[in-house]
């Protein structure tokens, strides 16, 4: 079984019930209206509309992301998908199916938000692109190999921001930052530093998530 | 099999490593050259000495203070730092001021004073 089927498969399970969208769609609603009006009329600063972006993706991310292997979990297929696939290509499957989402998600976030927000400029597009990628890449493996652990576990609501607190916390940081300065019109070139460390992070997660995603699915 | 773990950990430790190697730089530089900080337009730390001649102003409506910089060379700017002065501001024998050169002056959101040793004073005093 390879990948691309099992992310197929999926795909079908998520056009039928829509959970994952529902909620994503959901989510970003209140969260966006609900700072719109605590907003009211009053002038946001620039950092502050940065830093709440990313507080919207982080909250959204962990109401929707961690159905990927629930869903396995609570309709016993988890059993079946032992039995017939290896334990990389369960992940990457999972794992290309996130990113769809989290990019899918994350796009249409950051169109209502330059909507909605007359104080989220950005300058720098190309930087903003940069790390919008990276971002993105790097939120969808944190978040796919939280859900592989808390699958597992009983309380699995809660489990999953305190989990994934301390994981994506260094990311969300680094991505304020230079949200901060793509609004701030700062050249590529001068934030290279952080668009290194997100680089590092991405390539950090993804190897450990490959290595320990053994043992989590085995057991 | 092992191999895979092997191979993986040493991903892990070299981009660790990275990691911890990128977080030690900083971007801000020290620059006490006034007049690239003018062309480049990028945030910097600026060192210098505060021009006594020319006074400072305190804003309290806007909530800011200026005053006028003075660097090695003797070229001079006007810098417009956020908040009030700090306390040993007129005794401070050099400034760092962190922020960027914008509309014909420097915009300090962060400011450093180094004061004049305690002990060479006292030496003074007592010779």
């Amino acid at each position: 079984m390879k990948a691309y089927s099992l992310f197929n498969k999926d795909l079908a399970s998520e056009i039928r019930t829509r959970y994952a969208v529902n909620s994503l769609a959901m989510f970003i609603l209140v969260t966006i209206s609900v700072i719109l009006f605590s907003v009211g009329s009053e002038k946001v600063s620039e950092n502050l509309t940065g830093g709440l972006f990313w507080a919207v993706i982080f909250f959204t991310s962990m109401s929707g992301l961690s159905r990927a292997f629930v869903s396995e979990e609570e309709r016993g297929t988890a059993l079946t998908l032992q039995l017939i696939a290896s334990p990389t290509t369960v992940f990457s499957g999972k794992l290309l199916f996130n990113l769809i989402l989290v990019f899918a998600m994350n796009i249409v976030v950051a169109a209502l938000y330059s909507t909605l927000f007359d104080a989220f400029i950005i300058k720098n597009f190309a930087l903003f692109i940069a790390l919008f990628i990276l971002g993105n890449i790097g939120i969808a493996v944190s978040s796919t190999i939280i859900a592989a652990i808390i699958s597992k576990a009983g309380s699995k609501g809660t489990l999953y921001p305190v989990l994934s607190f301390p994981i994506l916390l260094p990311l969300i940081l680094i991505l304020i930052d230079l949200t901060k300065m793509a609004m701030g019109g700062l050249e590529a070139y001068s934030a290279y530093v952080e668009l290194a460390a997100l680089v590092c992070y991405n390539v950090i997660m993804i190897t450990a998530s490959y290595m320990l995603f053994d043992f989590i699915w085995k057991d | 099999m092992k191999q895979k773990y092997i191979f993986g950990s040493v991903i892990i430790a070299v981009f660790l490593g990275l990691l911890v190697f990128l977080f030690t730089q900083s971007n801000i530089k020290y620059e006490s050259n006034f007049g690239s900080i003018i062309a480049s337009g990028k945030t910097v730390k600026a060192a210098g000495v505060w021009v006594k001649e020319k006074k400072y102003e305190a804003d309290k409506i806007s909530d800011t203070f200026s005053f006028y910089m003075k660097d090695e060379t003797g070229a001079e700017m006007k810098v417009v730092c956020k908040g009030s002065a700090p306390n040993n501001f007129e005794t401070a024998t050099s400034v760092v001021v962190t922020g960027k050169f914008e509309d014909g002056y420097f915009h300090a959101t962060n400011i450093l004073t180094k004061c004049p040793s305690k002990y060479q004073d006292q030496l003074k005093t007592k010779v």
